[in-house]
């Protein structure tokens, strides 16, 4: 209620916005993707299968597709990641891998919402992820002769990932990380970021898996290192996007269509 | 860093002269030809090529040394594995038993831990196929984007249907990273200037450091987009690909060709791997 | 085509989410090609009413909005943001944010593209616009290479090559220096004059806008308190200082004059003004000079900070500093100016060991920088950089400025005590428990300031720090800087807002061409006005009418400030007068 009355005659205003990729302001995905190539400069660990080390923006694509929603959250870590294989290949590893990565960590975490009309996107990514496993074990197993329990080992980020996006596990992170506790937006970044980290793992284990094909004594070397790998993703997960949910609800910028938080 | 310009390269080439389009065919049926090859033959032939083309078309020195040192330590490190432990694949791809392989080094059985193992020839051979596709992969991207200008590449990613939207992000990133590189930059100095010790931390102290430093980038990024869409509002942009574009993107009769040829390359490849199993893994062993 | 190019009539306005009308009532009419200036406090509404011009606001901000805005007879919310794009272009205060493109003539051809200007259009237009600012040539270069000044050119152009009648800027040079925010008034003023297009400005910069504006529209608390040419507007010191807004030198000077008594009829509000306006004042008073030659101030003991034949390049082989050697004491109110570019800022970093000297030495409280850590250091010497934004890491005030506190080894007890004295001295205490990055960016500033106050360093130095600020704001914070001094704090200030330096530094170091230019008294520095013109700064417009004054009577005149130049007029007889 205003306090005076305008002497004018009240108009209507129809909102326009701005021009928008599936909701999120174009203007957002811009300086999203432009945060993650500026991150994909900052090395922050060693991945020992693919020979690299994956860059800092690794930890934020998750958060990125809560921000933005699945599609353009896809678009702004799909576009940064492929700018960052140019300007700092030594994080990029290869390219294909790197760009789908960060593109399904981005949309698996933006389809995570306990509300609105996508609810049923989690299907056709669900059978995605399981033959994206079958492809990959299958590969092991049957060409490569890898035993089932290293590939059940070794594979354990990838289809724990799966089984706890299948279940209704992500409505539940979706509502943790609207809510108004922080602790509660905490753990849901942190089981947030492990499936979303670890979906993305899947696919980028898969499409390199076909031109690596590494025996089982790699599978069992392994076994210790990725998880290792996925929980610093999920700690730095929890840590930027407490202090990022929290900054984005005091500043009270305008969230963009199918954002989860 | 020296990003600015995407490290476009200097001078003209068959490949500056091409439009982007097919170039694009080129970078995907390059990738996946280098994809299904096993051969290390025609897979390294691939990457010289590639490597060959990238030193033709300018791209620059320093760019193509970094990817080949950092390869260095992956390729030893994928010669030493698939060397001693691809016995399997081995076998399944070529029939060969683990007895008929050709062993280069082999440690005498009573040795401890080690005892029995072998780094075999096959095994080396499957590695450098390895290392040939993850050469050709990386670089043919390069030879395909960095003989682009960018003005060419977004109306080119336009003309093959790519929406306008994306094209826009993806020459507004080129334009804003560096600005949140530096910003970054600033932020990491900014930490130190508070008395931060950065040197000698722990791994979990540095974990938190280094979130804190995307925090405020984000935050301080987001809140300077909206003045960014105020901009892009101003100027009458709504994001659609019904606009008039400054910059041109024709197929010439040299584009004609070049898609032409990479057509009947990714068709013979495909042919030659299904039906006489050119590219598979087997060939290189036959005697 | 009417007369008029915009009109306001009965326009209030409410942002989403709130209850307080960001403009009330506003009733304008700007004639084609007048060149109107908007000024005001920060927060008076400004920025709200530039954005009314194209439709922004309310179209993409949504909320209440009263009345009716047309512009070009189009009545802007009933057209489309792009069809009033063709008539109205938009510069905003950031030269970085209005940029998207990757080169020069690519970012002039994207507003033309979005109206879907045909193409040899857009290549005609191109150069012709790039001409009128002053960047023909560049239409290959990379936004990156430009400079600040350049880059708000590019964007003029930008918003020019759709030949809008109406050009709304909105704190255009607030974050350029003196050079480019010359090159900026003299673009829009040529555009204006050659071009006929209509200018509303919204900006601080009372000299410019004295010289270049038709007309002056006084904004407060969103409502047009008043309006007319500049002479008559900016006479009115008491209730513009009310305000808190920033008025000439010149006029300052002149009221200060009259309050001493002097006879001054009219207010000048240009320099031109002023000079006529002294004459007849010095034809019957003696301007008296100031009692004592000015002693150069030096402090006793070892210096705090020493550098000696400073030379550093970088890695691309850019030389950035040559041959540079000064010692800055404890209890020192250093400023240090000089051009972007001119080294100010590299100079600063090696005394906090973020680079290191390629030639030369710099030493903090006797030991050399390389010996020691930028974290260690940063306990001797507290850096406040520019851009509040990138040195904010928390999520409560509170929690910001005992960020650094708890790497100190400190009891809880005295980290809260240092806290709460550092919010108190800040002003900061009802916003302790708020998320920095929602105070507008004023407070954040000082947010920053309080964060570094609370470590208690021996020596401040302060980058830039009234950029963006209003009067009051640059004032809030530079009065902090006296307070900290008068504490026995060593303060550095890097600006080139010399106008705003007169009442508190005490020595000047002027850097240019990489090099140090002059190290002298504030009072000497400020009257070397070739020295200055070397870094392409001018002195405040006090000073040159203090230089005109001597020049024209032969008397030293070595003045800073408006009340002092005031105070040395007296009302005695000239010699030979009775």
């Amino acid at each position: 209620m205003l306090s005076d009355s305008p002497s004018g005659q009240e108009r209507t205003v129809t909102y326009v916005g701005g021009a928008t990729i599936d909701g999120a302001p174009i203007a957002y995905v811009v300086v999203l993707a432009a945060v993650c190539t500026a991150l994909a400069f900052i090395p922050f660990s060693v991945i020992v299968a693919l020979g690299g080390s994956f860059p800092l923006s690794q930890a934020i694509f998750p958060l990125v597709g809560w921000i933005l929603g699945p599609v353009a959250g896809a678009v702004a870590s799909g576009i940064g990641a492929l700018v960052g294989v140019f300007v700092a290949p030594h994080t990029a590893g290869i390219p294909v891998v790197r760009v789908a990565g960060a593109m399904v960590a981005s949309f698996v975490a933006g389809t995570m919402r306990h509300q609105g009309q996508r609810g049923w996107w989690w299907l056709p990514t669900t059978v995605a992820g399981l033959v994206s496993l079958a492809l990959f074990g299958g590969r092991a197993m049957v060409q490569n002769g890898v035993s089932l329990w290293a590939v059940a080992a070794g594979a354990f980020v990838d289809w724990s990932a799966l089984l706890l996006y299948a279940l209704p596990t992500r409505r539940v992170i979706s509502k943790w990380l609207a809510g108004p506790s922080l602790g509660a937006v905490a753990a849901g970044l942190g089981l947030g970021t492990w499936i979303a980290a670890g979906m993305a793992h899947l696919v980028q284990s898969t499409i390199a898996y076909f031109i690596y094909n590494w025996a089982e004594d790699v599978w069992v070397m392994l076994i210790p290192v990725i998880p290792v790998e996925n929980l610093l993703r999920c700690v730095v997960g929890v840590i930027v996007g407490t202090g990022v949910i929290t900054g984005l609800r005091a500043i009270g910028l305008a969230e963009a269509r199918e954002a989860v938080i | 860093m020296n990003a600015i310009a995407l490290q476009t390269v200097d001078r003209r080439s068959v490949f500056t002269r091409l439009d982007f389009r097919p170039k694009l065919f080129m970078m995907f049926t390059i990738t996946m030809v280098a994809f299904i090859w096993e051969d290390p033959r025609l897979g390294g032939g691939l990457a010289l090529a590639v490597l060959l083309s990238c030193l033709a078309a300018g791209i620059r020195a320093g760019y193509i040394r970094t990817v080949l040192a950092l390869m260095l330590p992956f390729s030893a490190l994928v010669i030493l594995t698939q060397g001693f432990f691809s016995t399997t694949l081995i076998t399944t791809l070529t029939g060969r038993q683990p007895d008929d392989f050709r062993m280069l080094i082999a440690f005498p059985s009573t040795w401890p831990l080690v005892g029995g193992a072998g780094l075999s020839w096959e095994g080396v051979l499957y590695a450098l196929n390895i290392v040939a596709k993850s050469l050709t992969m990386t670089l043919v991207i390069a030879l395909g984007v960095f003989t682009t200008d960018i003005d060419a590449m977004v109306v080119g990613l336009v003309k093959a249907r790519v929406p306008y939207k994306i094209a826009f992000v993806f020459s507004a990133t080129l334009r804003f990273f560096p600005l949140l590189f530096a910003k970054a930059q600033a932020i990491i100095e900014a930490q130190r200037l508070r008395g931060l010790a950065l040197e000698g931390m722990g791994l979990l102290r540095r974990l938190r450091i280094y979130a804190r430093i995307v925090v405020p980038l984000i935050l301080s990024s987001l809140i300077d987009s909206q003045m960014l869409d105020v901009v892009l509002q101003s100027r009458a942009f709504n994001g659609s690909s019904d606009r008039t574009y400054l910059h041109r993107s024709r197929l010439k009769a040299a584009d004609w060709i070049a898609i032409g040829l990479t057509g009947l390359f990714l068709a013979a490849a495909a042919i030659g791997y299904a039906v006489f199993g050119i590219g598979r893994f087997g060939g290189v062993l036959r005697p | 085509m009417p007369q008029t190019i915009a009109t306001f009539s009965n326009v209030s306005y409410v942002y989403p989410r709130s209850d307080t009308p960001a403009l009330r009532d506003i009733s304008l009419e700007i004639p084609k090609g007048e060149f109107l200036g908007l000024i005001g406090p920060n927060g008076a509404g400004k920025t709200t009413l530039s954005l009314m011009f194209n439709g922004i606001v309310p179209q993409f901000y949504g909320g209440r909005f009263f009345g009716a805005v047309t512009v070009a007879g189009l009545d802007t919310l009933e057209h489309p943001i792009s069809s009033l794009a063709r008539h109205v272009g938009i510069v905003l205060e950031n030269p970085e944010t209005q940029i998207t493109a990757t080169s020069v003539e690519n970012e002039v051809a994207f507003g033309l593209e979005n109206l879907k200007v045909p193409r040899d259009e857009i290549r005609a237009r191109i150069p012709r616009v790039l001409e009128a600012v002053r960047l023909e040539g560049m239409e290959r270069r990379h936004p990156q290479e430009l400079s600040g000044g350049q880059k708000q050119r590019l964007a003029i152009a930008a918003v020019l090559a759709a030949r809008p009648s109406l050009l709304v800027l909105d704190e255009p040079t607030s974050q350029l220096d003196p050079v480019g925010a010359r090159e900026v008034f003299d673009t829009i003023l040529e555009l204006n004059h050659t071009l006929g297009i209509t200018i509303v400005i919204a900006s601080h910069a009372a000299e410019e806008l004295a010289e270049c504006a038709d007309r002056l529209l006084l904004l407060a608390a969103g409502e047009i308190v008043d309006e007319g040419p500049p002479d008559e507007v900016y006479a009115q010191v008491e209730r513009l200082e009310e305000l808190h807004i920033r008025l000439p030198d010149i006029t300052r000077t002149f009221y200060f004059l009259r309050r001493r008594g002097f006879s001054v009829p009219e207010l000048p509000v240009t320099l031109t003004q002023g000079l006529a306006a002294i004459r007849p004042l010095m034809t019957r008073c003696d301007p008296t000079p100031p009692e004592a030659n000015p002693a150069t101030v030096r402090r006793d003991g070892d210096p705090l900070i020493s550098v000696t034949h400073l030379s550093h390049t970088y890695p691309n082989g850019t030389q950035a500093l040559c041959d540079i050697s000064l010692d800055i004491h404890r209890g020192e109110y250093v400023l240090i100016t000089g051009q972007n570019g001119a080294g100010k800022s590299t100079l600063v970093r090696h005394f906090l060991r973020l680079l290191l000297p390629t030639a030369g030495e710099v030493t903090v409280d006797g030991e050399a920088t390389p010996d020691l850590t930028t974290s260690a250091l940063a306990r001797c010497i507290g850096y406040v950089a520019q851009n509040p934004d990138v040195q904010i890491f928390s999520s409560t005030v509170e929690k910001e400025v005992t960020f650094a506190l708890h790497h100190l080894g400190l009891s809880s007890d005295k980290i809260q005590t240092r806290c709460q004295e550092s919010l108190a001295a800040m002003g900061l205490l009802a916003v302790a428990d708020r998320h920095p990055l929602s105070l507008p960016r004023g407070e954040r500033a000082r947010v920053v300031i309080a964060a570094i106050l609370a470590l208690e360093p021996e020596a401040v130095i302060l980058d830039e720090p009234t950029t963006g600020q209003d009067e009051q704001g640059a004032r809030l914070i530079l009065d902090l800087t006296k307070q900290l001094h008068s504490a026995g704090k060593t303060v550095i200030v890097i600006t080139h807002h010399l106008h705003l330096m007169a009442d508190y530094a005490e020595r000047v170091v002027v850097m240019g061409e990489r090099t140090l230019l002059r190290d002298a008294p504030i009072r000497v520095a400020f009257h070397e006005p070739n020295l200055l013109a070397k870094t392409y700064l001018a002195p405040p417009q006090a000073v040159r009418l203090a230089q005109a004054i001597a020049h024209e009577t032969g008397v030293a005149m070595p003045f800073l400030t408006p009340m002092e130049l005031a105070r040395a007029f007296t009302k005695g007889t000239a010699a030979g007068n009775s």
